[in-house]
């Protein structure tokens, strides 16, 4: 093969998937950006591009409360999420021998129940008078008077329970691939179990750590299925307000300024997380060290 | 009690799993549940079989089912050649506008759904282009593809290149090597990259919300009807797909073992050796 | 591993291709079609051609509407005419679904649907952009000789120009009648005795029209000012957790797993709620009247098979077989003696063939008053309470 035709050969494969990706997901994103700047409305002879930077505005007055209430839920979701999956990928990735696979998928096969049928079906779990709750409650988890339903509590759960294999996906992905010679060189070095762990396991699942919190992060900010099927008035999220815009009001340009506020946060958020934790992690351009 | 410890964390595993499993039950369960057609309740009213001796019998849940799977199938298929060739490009090969093509296969999966919704929904509208199943399709294999390049690149990343350098040795083209040589084994990853696009192809709700127009999928059926009320057949399809992906799995698995079983039959291979380029390599079996 | 370093001149580069991307997003946009995004169809209205019944059709209709198990209507109307007919429920809310269906009504297309089900100020906000076509009573035999006659003429349509009822409806209070038997007014789902146990519908026409009424308004000549006081009643009770929740159909469940111990909510979902202690109840002060109807829009195909779909429901035997299952009240007369045939405790049933004295007090869905902008402000103040915005 001639030198031009190899060095063109890249391009020739990133082709398709690329032009795909450029038109219909940066520029839908223009759009929305065009869209936010029109002002009118549906029913008074539609939407015209007029500069309308006051969508902005009207977006934001009267939605802090639920993008306040979106970073939280999400944060505590990615937190939880976190907490419970890293012991989970590690025991599939390090322990599990010849359940590996087995368990990776069990993880991962409940996930091709529909969406929602399983927030429906927590929902019916979670029932103000069921079993379970009445569990709870005898636990002293939840108070005697109280509910799990229509509370942060059901919200936060929901979305942790979604995304969790985002999380345990790349956190098992990136301790897979450890050697574990390294933990037993530590050993030898007369490191405690809880040392090694810290300084040489922990260090070398961060890229996971850093990609499955983003994975978990990121989606949950902008979720309203879960506020919607398992909350309440008071637990409404970013993604209910700008489900209604769009959907009910059919005010689109105020719903377009909405979601690139809450983008533009969202990036906000996430630019403050990769500082401290390492861009590097996350681009994971990992080659391979040939 | 030393066992406890020496397998708390397995014991964890199991609970973990148990958990993440509760609402499949609770439907695989109330699939059963002997109730005029509404589940909404959590109390059991008796046994029966009704519902999965009827299966088909709503057809509108089968229509939605169908379209859904249609969908799924198609924009997998789309998806996964795109990604697979993207990750290619991607892991192998040295170019100029990596950067920026990294960037905008990261922007999808870090976009919350509604908003990459919301956008689809703004340029298919101010073009005028009427919503439903094609725009729907568009839609699917735009959020699958990332996750394709992310899965098939990890799978890339730690290839053992020797059997392909062997064939090029042995004078074989490029192209020749790629489908005799790469592409079976990177089988797994790009099967692995599919399931998964399929898997966010079906479940979504979202964007498909915005964007379908007047087509039923799946998810947008059940949601108009979790309003009322759900058919038992939904719980009795839903459960279905949940086995249908079990077995898949076991399929996989299987193939794994056959694949394993007959490398453990070829001589062993050499201990680790000083490659040219004085690189230690851990022996091929062990990856 | 080696560790990417991105120079000043790679991300010069990215730069530099962020711009092309958006320059090349720009030119399409300009090759890009209308500067302006919606308003209504221009053309004008068309009467809905009849003709000889064959072919196909689609339907959209609200889910459990229709039993769609075997041996149903559609299936009856399929052999009987010859017409195949793919039954959709796809219409959950009406503003929702006519949101979807805008842009292709706008280009004069219906989706594929010969016929829509829509409430009755949904069909007259479409009718009124230019979305539906006319329907000739020369047509529609079966339906003028049967319709009720206290259906002949609404306000919304006094011609009945454009709407063939499907089924109408009570809008009144679910109520669990064990945990909340005293409630018998709109306002006693404020007593904080219930806080957190009731929901309300997230129906703009429904919930506010209610409230109104509690508070002794005459709901056809309410003013602006009297739903935005209305609205903000609601959103103290929202912003206390009085109401739990504003829901579409979903207050069934939490009816039914009692979550919710009074509600408002629609007539003919006490069938949906299995649960034996929930009741719907009339209001002290009444209810709120409302219908779904059937409309063919504009660009609809086959409309002479959607006529002859819309004679066939108004047949008083088909239409027995409707109202068994859907059990809201039904728009065609002489239903209720083929049903005490069947089963006479459904004849006598108030909420499905109500007499006068039990409506009395009972108003038709009302539009906020005003112009296009002042329901524009209603509907936003309301869905701000509904979403939760301050």
């Amino acid at each position: 093969m001639s030198a031009l035709r190899r060095r063109l050969v890249p391009y020739g494969l990133l082709l398709p998937g690329t032009v795909w990706l450029l038109l219909f997901f940066a520029v839908p994103m223009y759009f929305m950006g065009e869209m936010a700047l029109r002002s009118g409305s549906l029913d008074t002879g539609g939407f015209t591009f007029s500069w309308e930077w006051g969508n902005f505005d009207e977006a934001l007055s009267g939605s802090e409360e639920q993008l306040l209430r979106s970073f939280v839920y999400a944060g505590l979701a990615s937190l939880f999420a976190l907490l419970i999956a890293y012991p989970l990928a590690y025991a599939i990735a390090l322990r599990a021998g010849r359940w590996k696979l087995l368990l990776l998928f069990a993880v991962v096969a409940p996930f091709f129940t529909t969406y929602l049928i399983r927030t429906i079906a927590w929902k019916t779990i979670l029932a103000d008078a069921s079993p379970a709750v009445d569990v709870l409650k005898f636990l002293q988890i939840v108070p005697e008077d109280g509910r799990v339903l229509a509370t942060g509590g059901a919200v936060v759960a929901g979305l942790t329970y979604n995304f969790l294999p985002f999380m345990i996906l790349p956190i098992y992905a990136s301790l897979e691939r450890m050697d574990v010679r390294l933990i037993e060189s530590a050993k030898d070095l007369y490191a405690s179990s809880a040392q090694a762990f810290w300084r040489v396991t922990l260090p070398i699942s961060a890229p996971g750590i850093v990609a499955g919190v983003l994975l978990t992060f990121i989606p949950a900010v902008g979720d309203y299925v879960n506020a919607l099927l398992l909350g309440g008035t008071g637990q409404t999220m970013v993604g209910n307000v700008i489900q209604s815009l769009y959907l009910q009001q059919r005010d689109y340009p105020e719903a377009a300024a909405l979601s690139f506020v809450m983008m533009l946060a969202i990036l906000a958020v996430v630019l403050v997380y990769l500082r401290l934790a390492g861009t590097g992690a996350f681009m994971g351009d990992e080659e391979e060290s040939r | 009690m030393r066992w406890l410890r020496r397998n708390a964390l397995l014991l964890y595993a199991a609970v973990a799993v148990a958990y993440m499993l509760v609402p499949i039950f609770v439907i695989a369960l109330f699939s059963f549940d002997q109730t005029s057609s509404n589940k909404l309740d959590y109390r059991w009213s008796g046994f029966t079989l009704d519902f999965w001796k009827d299966a088909f019998a709503d057809e509108a849940v089968n229509e939605a089912m169908i379209t859904s799977i249609q969908l799924a199938a198609l924009s997998t298929i789309v998806a996964t050649v795109l990604g697979t060739l993207m990750a290619l490009a991607l892991v192998r090969h040295k170019f100029r506008g990596r950067g920026v093509s990294n960037l905008l296969i990261v922007l999808p999966m870090a976009t919350p759904e509604i908003v990459i919704g919301a956008a689809l929904l703004s340029m298919f509208l101010i073009y005028g282009i009427g919503l439903g199943f094609t725009t729907l399709f568009i839609a699917h294999v735009m959020f699958s593809i990332s996750f394709v390049v992310v899965v098939v690149r990890s799978r890339l990343i730690g290839f053992d290149r020797s059997l392909e350098e062997a064939a090029a040795d042995l004078g074989a083209r490029p192209l020749t090597t790629f489908r005799t040589i790469t592409l079976p084994l990177l089988a797994p990853g790009i099967l692995a990259a599919a399931l998964l696009a399929f898997a966010l192809s079906i479940d979504d709700f979202v964007i498909s919300n915005i964007n379908s127009g007047t087509t039923e999928t799946f998810p947008l059926y059940i949601f108009g009807v979790s309003l009322r009320g759900i058919p038992v057949q939904v719980n009795v399809l839903a459960t279905m797909l949940f086995l249908v992906a079990v077995v898949c799995i076991a399929l996989v698995l299987w193939q794994q073992r056959q694949a394993e079983r007959m490398a453990a039959v070829r001589p062993d291979p050499e201990p680790a050796t000083t490659a040219p380029g004085g690189l230690v390599r851990a022996p091929a079996a062990t990856r | 591993m080696r560790h990417r370093n991105p120079s000043t001149h790679s991300r010069g580069r990215a730069a530099l291709m962020a711009l092309l991307v958006l320059i090349f997003a720009v030119a399409l946009a300009a090759c890009g079609d209308d500067d302006n995004v919606g308003g209504g169809n221009e053309s004008a209205t068309q009467v809905a051609e009849s003709g000889p019944v064959r072919g196909e059709i689609t339907i959209s209709n609200w889910p459990a509407y229709m039993d769609t198990g075997k041996d149903n209507t559609v299936n009856e109307f399929q052999n009987e005419k010859d017409v195949k007919v793919d039954y959709v429920e796809d219409v959950n809310d009406n503003a929702e679904f006519f949101g979807k269906l805008r842009p292709q009504l706008e280009q004069g297309e219906s989706g594929g649907r010969s016929i829509f089900v829509v409430t009755d100020w949904m069909a007259k906000q479409m009718y009124d952009l230019g979305f539906l076509q006319e329907l000739d009573h020369a047509d529609l035999p079966t339906v003028f000789e049967n319709l009720r006659p206290d259906l002949q003429s609404p306000s919304f349509d006094p011609e009945r120009k454009f709407s063939v009822p499907w089924q109408t409806g009570l809008t009144g209070m679910m109520v669990n009648e064990q945990l909340a038997p005293d409630v018998r007014s709109v306002n006693d789902l404020f007593d904080p005795k219930y806080k957190g146990k009731v929901t309300m519908l997230s129906e703009m026409r429904d919930t506010v029209p209610l409230v109104m009424k509690a508070d002794g308004v005459d709901v056809d000549e309410a003013t602006k000012q009297d739903w935005l006081d209305a609205i903000d009643k609601l959103r103290e009770a929202a912003e206390s957790g009085q109401i739990r929740r504003f829901t579409g159909n979903d207050y069934n469940q939490d009816m039914t797993n009692e979550n919710v111990v009074a509600a408002i909510g629609w007539s003919g979902d006490t069938s949906i709620i299995e649960n034996e202690d929930v009741r719907w109840r009339m209001p002290t002060e009444g209810c709120i009247i409302w219908s779904d109807n059937m409309v063919i829009p504009k660009g609809a195909p086959n409309t002479a098979a959607a006529l002859e779909w819309m004679n066939f429901v108004y047949e008083p035997e088909v239409q027995a077989d409707i109202a068994e299952y859907v059990q809201y009240v039904t728009p065609v007369a002489g239903v209720d003696e083929v049903l005490r045939e069947r089963d006479p405790a459904l004849a006598d049933n108030q909420l499905i063939f109500p007499d006068e004295e039990f409506t009395k007090d009972c108003s038709t869905q009302p539009d906020p008053p005003g112009s296009a902008e002042d329901r524009q402000e209603v509907t936003e103040a309301f869905q701000d309470v509904v979403t939760g915005r301050s």
